[in-house]
């Protein structure tokens, strides 16, 4: 796990060391050199992750780090696991990868209809991610969402990354097998989604390939009380369309 | 006793820690879990026995004169006028400081009328009562825990409406009624319970809410378990009695004693990992939500209801001299007579109600500690394994005053305390529950929870047995609401004659055991549910709702 030690915010003090010394040699990146010592600074402040795999820290204003592994998405973005996936996040994680042919369909499909479900705040703030368990490229994952009609659904992501890293994040998550073999057996891995809300460390899980109602209750359970004043308009609405949402509640 | 099936000694721990973390093989011991992985920081270390043990204030009803406001909507609750209430009680379920040590820091907990624990329910048989429980936590609950809250008595035989159902949760600034008719199970005074308690059963959220300190005693008395050891009737059992109020500690022999398992940040503050999947598990121990406090008995005897309130850890209680005592009731009920026992076994949410007699102590013998030697290394379960007696942990120090003048106990122990009630309903059916794990995801009979419809319909006034199995390597303390049940057969063996024979309303059953169970279906209809008291399995469906229908 040396490389998952390595991670930019293990290091803030070289990132701000270059971002002052582009700001010397290009007055005009002044600017840009702010931002990153500002980021810098965030980064600072995020304590140091001990532990093995599926280790995170508490940072002092009672949210939470985990190790910033580098993603890629359906579109070839790169991204940052802490950074730019769970800050001042709110987000449904599932764990699932293209060739799967045992509860990777059902589970998007429920997933799907939580989407449906939970439409007033999917992009804003919701975001769902489904992580790639067999490092499956962003050309595949971009066909795959295409067939199975995520393309055009707002706040969804497919992200890939290393295995090691893959495995990080969802033993971060909980979803682990105390049997390796299982462990490792990608054809029989969790079917549990992920419920987080970074900035209040709102944390819940429940099994994706239950009610999609469950899981749409499961984003709102962390979900900040303002927003389910949309959440509870739109069931208003669902409701005289005889589909209601079960349990809706704010965090 | 029984004991699990797997476990491997903690002693090694360490070092296969150590040896799976350098060559990377993490799977090396099959006792390996998330939580050896993560390494999770230690809690500041703590200077044992510096403070006195502590006891909530007892529930208190509103005066006579005084209605709730608004007026409670008998129509919301079934045979309301029959168990007309006599007592209206108005819980407050806020935000409280609470700091477990003065070595540590104080916490941001959710409490019951600002009190951890919450204040003790003195109810009794006959008297029905309103208990109100308005939800006054802040719309944002920063970490663990949630602000969405229903209370549940725990062994209640309560409508369902008053049940706690999961489900039923309410938001801040809003409050439920909850209607405690305090009545025996199908009319029968052998169904009386004794030591129940209440805590918080909101949807997805029971584990963090009750570790985060939604939980109380809700204590039954009747004539026969009448709380009074000078009672004069003749059919009274007289055990020691008193239960502390407060600071009202002196002379008071009943004690009510809840465990929970706390981790601390390295600031001293209350956290919880709420991502470990097989349950939380801390490393101090609190009673009565002080770590390591201590107690001064005197040379007499004492009455401990000792209560396992979880979220995950298991116990096997002794105390550090092996003394004795006499094992008088497990979870809510007083046994048919008291056993000798020197250790009793709690799974989550398990409670034993046990008589010690420290005059039988020698004079030499001034200090005697509690201790769980149950080993266990993660939240899937104990691991089998006895921890010696000189290095397992220590829970409280009973502090043994020396006998003072001509001190009386008139309390006693009958040979004869609660005969088993009979199974005269003939069962009409019998079903069969599993529970599992499948693709990381806990579930009974391969399904996942769904609340919104009952995976079984019972007929109200029948009885029926009810085949309940486990497999995998985790424990699972299956709880069921509204009825007791008495287990026919553990692993086709009858367990008659031992504490599992009595009445149980929650049973840790480790893999491969499989029970069956007769339990009748009185009183009350609408939704009710069996759950694994892990409540971080609960947590995350491992649940089935089941109804009763006229």
């Amino acid at each position: 796990m040396t490389s998952d030690n390595a991670m930019p915010h293990d290091r803030p003090q070289e990132t701000a060391r270059r971002a002052a010394l582009l700001g010397l040699l290009f007055p005009a990146a002044a600017l840009l050199s702010g931002c990153a010592s500002r980021a810098a600074s965030a980064r600072a402040e995020r304590p140091e992750i001990r532990g093995g795999p599926g280790a995170f820290a508490m940072n002092a204003d009672g949210t939470r780090s985990f190790r910033d592994h580098e993603l890629v998405d359906q579109d070839g973005k790169r991204v940052r696991f802490q950074t730019d996936l769970v800050e001042g996040r709110v987000f449904a994680a599932t764990f699932m990868y293209v060739k799967c042919n045992g509860i990777c369909r059902d589970l998007v499909s429920r997933m799907r209809e939580a989407h449906a479900l939970l439409a007033p705040v999917m992009g804003d703030p919701v975001q769902f991610y489904s992580f790639s368990l067999a490092e499956d490229s962003p050309e595949d994952m971009k066909r795959y969402m295409a067939e199975h009609g995520l393309d055009r659904l707002r706040g969804w992501r497919m992200l890939s990354g290393p295995s090691e890293a893959i495995r990080d994040i969802r033993w971060a998550f909980g979803f682990f097998e105390p049997n390796e073999e299982l462990d490792r057996n990608i054809g029989k891995h969790t079917g549990m989604a992920r419920f987080g809300n970074h900035r209040t460390d709102k944390w819940s899980a429940c099994p994706a390939l239950g009610a999609p109602e469950g899981i749409a209750r499961g984003v709102i359970g962390v979900l900040p009380r303002e927003d389910c004043a949309r959440i509870e308009w739109y069931a208003r609405q669902h409701r005289q369309n005889g589909r209601p949402i079960p349990g809706w509640r704010a965090s | 006793m029984r004991t699990p099936k797997i476990g491997r000694s903690n002693s090694r721990r360490d070092f296969l820690k150590g040896s799976a973390l350098a060559t990377g093989a993490f799977f090396i011991n099959t006792r390996f879990s998330l939580q050896m992985l993560r390494d999770e920081p230690t809690s500041p270390f703590t200077i044992p026995w510096l403070q006195p043990l502590r006891f909530p204030n007892y529930a208190i009803p509103l005066p006579s004169w005084q209605p709730l406001d608004p007026l409670v909507d008998p129509a919301a609750h079934q045979r309301y006028e029959e168990f007309a209430p006599r007592y209206l009680y108005e819980h407050e379920i806020c935000e409280t400081q609470h700091r477990a040590h003065p070595q540590l820091a104080f916490s941001t907990l959710s409490s019951f009328c600002d009190s951890f624990p919450a204040p003790t329910f003195m109810m009794r048989y006959g008297q029905p009562a309103i208990v109100r429980m308005r939800n006054h936590l802040p719309a944002t609950v920063q970490g663990f825990g949630h602000c969405d809250v229903i209370a549940h008595v725990h062994n209640g035989h309560h409508a369902s409406e008053s049940d706690g159902f999961p489900g039923d949760h309410f938001s801040p600034g809003t409050f439920r009624d909850h209607h405690y008719a305090n009545t025996y199970a199908g009319g029968d005074p052998l169904e009386a319970k004794s030591t129940l308690w209440y805590h918080d059963h909101c949807l997805d959220f029971t584990s963090q809410n009750v570790y985060r300190g939604l939980a109380g005693f809700y204590l039954l008395f009747d004539d026969k378990d009448s709380g009074d050891e000078n009672d004069p009737n003749p059919d009274a059992l007289r055990l020691p009695s008193g239960v502390p109020d407060g600071k009202r500690v002196k002379h008071r022999y009943d004690i009510p004693l809840v465990l929970f398992d706390p981790r601390f940040d390295p600031q001293g503050k209350q956290v919880m990992d709420v991502m470990n999947m097989d349950g939380h598990l801390g490393d101090k121990y609190t009673v009565n939500g002080l770590v390591q406090p201590y107690f001064e008995v005197e040379r007499r005897k004492y009455r401990f209801r000792i209560l396992d309130g979880g979220p995950s850890r298991f116990y096997e209680l002794w105390f550090s001299n092996s003394m004795e005592f006499q094992h008088i009731g497990n979870d809510g009920n007083l046994l048919p007579a008291p056993i000798t026992a020197n250790f009793v076994k709690l799974g989550v949410a398990e409670r034993a109600d046990i008589v010690v007699d420290f005059s039988q102590l020698p004079s030499t013998t001034t200090e005697v500690y509690l201790v769980n030697r149950a080993e266990q290394i993660d939240g899937r379960g104990p691991t089998g394994n006895r921890i010696p007696m000189a290095s397992a942990p220590k829970l409280l120090k009973l502090v043994i005053r020396p006998k003072s003048g001509n001190a009386l106990d008139p309390s006693r122990v009958p040979s004869v305390l609660k005969p088993l009630p009979a199974m005269d309903l003939p069962a009409i059916a019998t079903r069969t529950w599993h529970f599992d794990r499948t693709n990381g995801m806990w579930s009974v009979n391969g399904q996942l929870a769904d609340l919104s419809a009952p995976q079984a319909i019972v007929k109200q006034g029948t009885a029926e047995i009810w085949e309940i199995s486990t497999s995998g390597g985790w424990a699972h303390p299956v709880h069921m609401h509204l009825e007791e049940y008495r287990v026919l057969t553990l692993n086709d063996q009858p367990v008659t004659g031992t504490v599992l024979g009595g009445r149980k309303d929650v049973f840790p059953l480790y893999a491969g055991d499989r029970m069956r169970i007769y339990m009748k279906f009185r009183d009350w209809v609408g939704r009710y549910v069996m759950h694994c008291h892990n409540t971080v399995h609960e947590d995350h469906s491992m649940m089935v709702r089941w109804d009763v229908v006229p």
